[in-house]
């Protein structure tokens, strides 16, 4: 476990809700109820929209709180093509782990892409619900789901 | 409320980094604020108020006790001044007694060189493996949070019921859960780790459905007897002491099985007429 692993585990980055966020969006773990939820204030820089400020919460196990602080980090400051290109490149990243371990940084990947989804729909309708994208791995390993069913 | 939420968590949090006998005076005084916490969520409730455990980050890194003390004298100040606005003056005059107490002592407090942040996660006296270290470190993040999650749940749960036998099983499991966020703060400020259990999530603790809080409660705790059980055997080469500690919370959690297995029965009983 290096340093700054553990630096995200002491202190996550951006947890928590935001004040005045106009976009919302959920990364959901359907086999064990676990998700994560972002919360956006996007901001506009010469009629660019932007990532003004990010924050997020979750239900989940450390190495999730852990995947929240470094991708909201990232995310941070990022027009919505940065936005969209990191969830693309955590999920490129994520297909050379095993499913178990990938579940964690997915959920977050994907609640980071609902809420820019979310923002893009609330441009047209500002009363869009937050959206929700389920994650295609599972935190459970294989030979413990088969045993729990 | 929320500011007594936060002022209930740096007074812990202080408590886990003192190494003197300022230790047991600090744990005192934040149970005494947890209390508060509770007399003002009943107010509120009284009151008929919405209201949620959400609160600031609280910034606890400090090289020096007297540091964090000035900011929870701080807090208790701010305190003192919000509950002259709020209805119930009999209450509001007894936390505030206790609140000028506190300050007084806090300010008088002996000051201390603060390591519980050095990162260098060694446990004293013990000479654990890399592996054993780290899961040691996994497993004192996840179970912190969990028993603040939980103490938060079982909280709110109390709050909202007038079910005198569920209320003494809620408060009981209350008071095993802080036994254990002690026992693990603890041992995360002497490992150089300590963290503030992040903000816990409004879903989890406003139970919509609470015979399947406690069903999903005894499958946790099950889990979390096993992972007890895995970690005393990681650390039992290197330290009997560490292992026999783990394998105490592995059989207490013996308890919370029963209690809610008790509390299951009493809600199908009550529930079903």
């Amino acid at each position: 476990m290096d340093t700054q692993l553990i630096e995200h585990m002491m202190n996550p980055k951006n947890y928590g809700s935001l004040p005045g966020a106009n976009a919302e969006g959920i990364g959901k773990n359907p086999d064990n109820g676990e998700k994560v939820a972002i919360y956006l204030r996007v901001e506009t820089d010469e009629e660019e929209p932007y990532i003004g400020d990010i924050r997020f919460q979750a239900i989940g196990c450390t190495t999730t709180v852990v995947a929240g602080s470094m991708l909201t980090e990232e995310a941070k400051g990022l027009n919505l093509n940065g936005a969209y290109n990191l969830v693309d490149a955590t999920m490129k990243l994520l297909e050379k782990l095993p499913p178990e371990d990938a579940a964690c940084s997915e959920m977050v990947a994907l609640a980071i892409k609902a809420a820019v989804d979310t923002y893009i729909k609330r441009e047209e309708d500002p009363a869009y619900p937050a959206m929700t994208y389920h994650v295609a791995n599972t935190c459970v390993p294989k030979e413990e789901n088969e045993e729990g069913k | 409320m929320i500011k007594t939420h936060e002022a209930w968590l740096a007074t812990l949090m202080a408590g886990f980094m003192s190494k003197t006998e300022n230790k047991q005076v600090l744990f005192d005084f934040s149970d005494i604020l947890f209390r508060h916490f509770t007399w003002l969520e009943n107010e509120i409730i009284s009151l008929n108020e919405s209201y949620s455990y959400d609160r600031d980050a609280i910034p606890i890194k400090v090289e020096r006790l007297s540091d964090l003390l000035h900011d929870i004298i701080k807090r208790l100040d701010e305190i003192d001044l919000q509950l002259l606005s709020s209805p119930d003056k009999k209450l509001n005059a007894r936390i505030s007694s206790d609140i000028h107490y506190m300050c007084e002592v806090l300010r008088h407090m002996d000051d201390e060189t603060v390591t519980a942040f050095s990162m260098e996660r060694k446990f004293p006296g013990v000479e654990l493996t890399q592996e054993a270290t780290d899961a040691l470190t996994l497993f004192l993040f996840e179970e912190t949070y969990k028993e603040y999650e939980l103490i938060m749940i079982y909280n709110y749960l109390k709050a909202h019921s007038n079910d005198a036998y569920m209320n003494r099983i809620f408060q009981i499991l209350i008071d095993e859960s802080f036994f254990h966020l002690k026992s693990f703060g603890d041992m995360g400020a002497k490992m150089g780790i300590l963290a503030v259990p992040r903000i816990v999530m409004k879903e989890l603790y406003q139970v919509e459905d609470v015979v399947q809080f406690l069903k999903d409660g005894i499958d946790e705790e099950l889990a979390a007897k096993e992972e007890c059980k895995r970690l005393s055997e990681a650390v039992a080469k290197d330290s009997s002491k560490l292992a026999k500690f783990f394998d105490f919370i592995n059989h207490q959690e013996n308890y919370h099985i029963a209690l809610m297995t008790d509390a299951l029965a009493h809600y199908a009983k009550a529930t079903n007429g």
